[in-house]
């Protein structure tokens, strides 16, 4: 028997034993695979899933090349001032599905869908959709339970679920000790102008994206702005008790002594008293378009 | 052995001067024009968009390059007449597969790792100094590379014995099979009849699955890959490749080059 022939022969018995090595190999990869969630769901029910097996093995791209659309929808729609973000949600769907490890498309998705329009589209339920996708598949990210928190505390006025999502990811070892603190007093005071504050504050200084900065930084000088109004109000309500009538001027609360000097708002323009007694925004500050554009939209939008 | 590293280093040569590596500035451009653009289009991601857009680049160009050339190693030697002249001298058909598939993948090696410095290279202008898990990405760069071995193995074996066109169908079209391999294991949602249930998970075990080179996803988010999966890649590789070889080898032995 020739050396050819004698490999024909050997041939089928070694690529036996070599597909059996192959089976056992795949099989303990998969194992491993499993073991370390680097294996993604394979229902096939969302159109995102569609795209997630027509892109092969890139889908890493392609859920990246989907965010950077939504990123572009989003800019697009607010430079011309429109306020249908019908797309938004499609697009942040198979983003996340193509990519569920897809960090800021939680995060920032889920702002551009919660907050009031004309900021986003006022869907605080298709943010919280997302950020429960986000969560299950990236159970070990707590910011995205912050995330959550926010959305029902600020957009869905949910004061328990958002307690429960701050409790939530408080339970992650990695997680900052001011989630307990929010849960509790959630729990206890529902919305209060200062956990309004603090969680504003917190978006700001986790934040790297500028866009995201000077929206949290304007929310926070209008919390600000209405911390110090509640404040000048019960100086004078305090006035009104001393004297038996309502101050008209801020000037009145200086001389009486109640305050050290007219108080002067975080863009640096002084408080004034309204027709009613009340404390009010100089007219001349720009934070009081700001402060009515919010009114006009339920109140504090989220961040 | 001396044979087989002749014939590797020859076919690297040639591959050179056929201006293979001149896939390296289109790299090099898409990078750069990447960098620059990124930070500007996307939020948040730019060290991600960075990875995952190198890494496919260096997947796609790398299978390009593994195919159409895998495909024509031996077909145009047969073509040009050169095979014969080469036959003629003491080196074995299957020295002469391997020394070619060596060549092809020395080829893919020396051109993976050229990508790979430019990745960082893009890398390090939107994001310096780089992190720890950004050397993840050489595990990624590394199990591409193993990818591209074994679909180098199978151009070859398919260039053994049919026309180069088919052989390029075949391999691309075994190449997107393999990378479902994984779905017809998970199809019984589908509601498939057992007997049918069994004969495909029997075939996405003889497939050549792909999607165990594929940890992208998980670089691309600074997620570390286990050790021990590498490893097992790596010997899945080798094994799969070396017994396509070895087809490749006894079809080549006994095909009538007359």
């Amino acid at each position: 028997m020739t050396g050819k022939n004698m490999a024909v022969w050997w041939l089928p018995v070694l690529l036996l034993a070599g597909f059996t090595g192959v089976w056992h190999l795949q099989e303990s990869i998969d194992q491993q695979k499993n073991a370390t969630q680097l294996e993604q769901d394979q229902l096939m029910l969302l159109s995102g899933k569609l795209v997630q097996k027509l892109s092969l093995e890139y889908a890493p791209l392609m859920g990246a090349i989907y965010w950077t659309r939504v990123v572009q929808y989003f800019g697009e729609k607010h430079r011309l001032h429109q306020t249908n973000l019908e797309l938004l949600w499609p697009l942040l769907d198979i983003a996340t599905t193509v990519d569920p490890h897809l960090m800021p498309a939680y995060r920032f998705g889920s702002m551009f869908l919660s907050d009031h329009p004309p900021r986003g589209e006022g869907r605080p339920d298709l943010a919280v959709q997302l950020l429960e996708r986000g969560i299950r598949a990236n159970p070990e990210q707590w910011r995205l339970y912050q995330d959550l928190g926010n959305v029902y505390y600020f957009d869905a006025k949910d004061y328990p679920k958002a307690s429960a999502a701050f409790a939530e990811g408080s339970k992650n070892p990695k997680a900052m000790i001011w989630m307990k603190v929010m849960a509790a007093k959630i729990a206890a005071e529902g919305e209060s102008p200062e956990t309004s504050y603090f969680l504003w504050q917190q978006v700001y200084q986790s934040t790297t994206d500028p866009m995201v900065k000077k929206n949290a930084g304007e929310h926070i000088r209008l919390m600000q702005v209405e911390l110090d109004l509640k404040a000048i109000n019960r100086l004078s309500d305090d006035f009104q008790k001393q004297t038996g009538h309502r101050a008209a001027r801020i000037n009145e609360l200086v001389q009486a002594g109640l305050l050290n000097g007219v108080p002067l708002d975080p863009d640096g323009f002084p408080y004034a008293l309204g027709d009613d007694g009340k404390a009010e925004l100089n007219l001349d500050s720009p934070l009081l378009e700001k402060q009515l554009l919010e009114k006009q939209f339920s109140g504090p939008s989220s961040p | 052995m001396r044979n087989i590293w002749t014939v590797a280093t020859n076919t690297f040569r040639e591959a050179v001067r056929d201006r293979v590596l001149y896939n390296l500035v289109f790299f090099a451009l898409l990078m750069m024009g990447a960098a620059i653009l990124v930070g500007q289009v996307s939020i948040g991601i730019e060290d991600s968009v960075i990875v995952s857009l190198g890494l496919t680049a260096i997947s796609v160009i790398g299978i390009f390059i593994a195919v159409f050339i895998g495909v024509g190693l031996v077909s145009k030697e047969i073509d040009k007449r050169t095979l014969y002249a080469l036959l003629a001298k003491p080196v074995q058909r299957w020295e002469f597969l391997l020394g070619k598939y060596g060549g092809l993948v020395l080829t893919l090696t020396v051109n993976t790792a050229a990508m790979a410095v430019g990745l960082y290279v893009a890398l390090w202008t939107v994001k310096h100094p780089l992190e720890r898990s950004d050397w993840y990405v050489l595990v990624a760069v590394y199990l591409i590379l193993l990818k591209l071995a074994l679909i180098v193995a199978l151009a070859m074996l398919f260039s053994c014995f049919t026309t180069p066109f088919l052989a390029i169908l075949f391999t691309a079209g075994l190449y997107v099979a393999g990378v479902f391999a994984e779905d017809l294991r998970t199809m019984q949602a589908v509601g498939l009849a057992p007997e049918t249930m069994k004969l495909l998970r029997g075939i996405s075990y003889l497939l050549p699955n792909f999607e165990n080179f594929n940890v992208m996803g998980a670089v691309a988010h600074s997620r570390g890959v286990p050790a021990s999966l590498v490893w097992q890649d790596t010997w899945y590789a080798l094994l799969y490749a070396s017994l396509v070889l070895a087809t490749a080898a006894v079809v080549f032995s006994r095909r009538n080059l007359k």
